[in-house]
């Protein structure tokens, strides 16, 4: 049996882990709202965006009428052979299933897709450590052309090779970091070096609304409607521990209301007037398209960085009663020992005072 | 026509943020086609943005300026909203910043060879570099 020096021990040790615990639930928490705030601050641009685009896409046909050729090459829509996908996970652990879950949505969607050549993009440090150990890197060779300028050349090894990851790009989002990561996804499409682009995010609105999806990038079809082509929602029993962790937090379970505003955005550029276009159709769509996708891409990642502080402050929450409840127990049982301890003696003495 | 009703509502949004909304008499802007003013009443208009200066005229806190680096930009007749990629005000832009940018854009352009884009490209960096550059200096 412990004795009570023990224990005592354990109750500090336990009791020190569960103040770590709470302080990083907090932190989690402060570190969520300012996510969410930045979420929101981008929604607007996100929305005007994709109005404007889909107000010029509905009156401009995405074919030029006399030479019968696509507009810009975004629009074009190839049999799926290659494809990029492009994870985003987190950068740290200490997040329950967060991570875990994304990467083994990425998995399962490589595996289903076993006969296209995948390639893929890491963002966040976990993604990056899990398919750096699973697929081996992109590897390219120099090359001369007949103008004797050197070329990059993809020589391809593996049905599945990691093509780039970009560490520290979610920990300070920047849109012009992701503005060029956009380009380069962008610039590999054109040049038919990919026929496809997905990512996986975990999609947040809300602590108690959120999911696991897998959305297409690219080519663009449904402006305004992204194709969500597979998603995992939370079980009832994950809300409600989310919830709870949320409410002691301080933190609001719904979204801020922001009907108006999105109303106020969705007008931007589709009013019923006839604009005067100051470029060409094909001068918009070039401007128009590279930022759709970017704010595309920021919108994933300002959703997945407020996820994952939200699945840290549920796990974080969880921990803390585990540890409370670890606690009771052991001082239960301590209470338990000293008393037991303590009869005994009296015993001892009792039967001593009797054997005299 | 010109009375105090007569105002446009000038929004100014970057990826980030709502940067302003607020009511003013005119505003100029850097289309990428050269600066256009847009006062009350002006045609509905969906222009590209380049680089350079968005100033506000008579809006609440007198003349205000911001520079901006590519987007969009819709007119209607009472109403400008203004999606910049990015927005700044002259005193936050880091010059040192502005001239590695420029020395940049102007290595890239003699490295373009004959690729086109790369060209483009370069521009555009030397642009939002130049343009940078004039608006801090406009406040010296």
């Amino acid at each position: 049996m412990a004795n009570v020096l023990d224990l005592r021990r354990r109750i500090r040790s336990v009791k020190n882990t569960r103040q770590i615990t709470k302080a990083m639930k907090m932190v989690s928490a402060a570190k969520l709202r300012r996510a969410q705030e930045r979420a929101m601050a981008a929604r607007p641009y996100a929305k005007m965006i994709t109005s404007v685009l889909e107000s010029v896409t509905r009156r401009i046909d995405i074919y030029d009428p006399e030479t019968g050729n696509l507009r810009h090459p975004l629009f074009a829509t190839r049999e799926e052979k290659r494809v990029l996908l492009v994870i985003i996970s987190g950068d740290k652990g200490f997040a329950g299933a967060f991570n875990a879950n994304i990467l083994k949505t990425a998995f399962q969607y490589i595996g289903d897709n076993s006969t296209k050549e995948i390639d893929v993009e890491a963002v966040g440090r976990k993604a990056r450590d899990q398919m750096r150990r699973h697929y081996p890197s992109a590897l390219y060779a120099e090359q001369t052309d007949e103008s004797g300028r050197k070329l990059q050349v993809r020589e391809r090894k593996a049905p599945v090779e990691v093509t780039g990851d970009h560490p520290g790009l979610l920990e300070k989002l920047e849109t012009s970091r992701v503005f060029a990561l956009a380009q380069s996804i962008i610039s590999r499409y054109v040049h038919e070096e990919i026929d496809a682009a997905y990512i996986v995010y975990n999609e947040f609105k809300s602590v108690i609304q959120q999911r696991l999806v897998v959305e297409r990038l690219l080519p663009l079809m449904d402006i305004g409607r992204p194709e969500i082509t597979g998603s995992a929602e939370p079980t009832e029993e994950q809300r409600e521990r989310a919830a709870e962790a949320a409410i002691s937090a301080g933190v609001p379970l719904e979204p801020a209301d922001t009907k108006e505003a999105d109303e106020e955005a969705r007008k931007f550029g589709t009013a019923q007037v006839d604009y005067i276009y100051e470029q060409s159709a094909e001068e918009l769509f070039n401007g128009l398209l590279p930022q759709y996708v970017s704010s595309m891409l920021y919108h994933a990642m300002t959703e997945s960085v407020a996820a994952e502080h939200a699945a840290r402050m549920t796990a974080m929450d969880s921990a803390t009663n585990n540890a409370s409840d670890m606690i009771d127990g052991l001082t239960l049982y301590m209470n338990r020992v000293r008393q037991a301890a303590i009869t005994k003696e009296i015993i001892e003495i009792v039967s001593g005072a009797a054997a005299l | 026509m010109a009375d105090e009703t007569n105002e446009l509502r000038v929004r100014l949004v970057t990826p980030e943020r709502i940067l302003f909304d607020h009511a003013a008499a005119a505003v100029e802007l850097p289309s990428k086609s050269g600066y256009l003013e847009v006062l009350y009443g002006h045609a509905p208009l969906l222009a590209e943005l380049g680089a350079g200066d968005v100033t506000l005229h008579g809006g609440p806190d007198g003349e205000q300026r911001y520079n901006v680096s590519w987007g969009f930009v819709e007119v209607l007749p009472d109403r400008v909203t203004i999606l910049a990629s990015d927005a700044l005000k002259p005193q936050e832009i880091d010059v040192p910043r502005a001239h590695e940018q420029l020395d940049r854009g102007i290595k890239m352009w003699n490295e373009a060879g004959d690729s086109e884009d790369a060209y483009t490209e370069a521009l555009r960096v030397i642009a939002e570099a130049e343009a940078k550059m004039a608006s801090a200096q406009a406040t010296h």
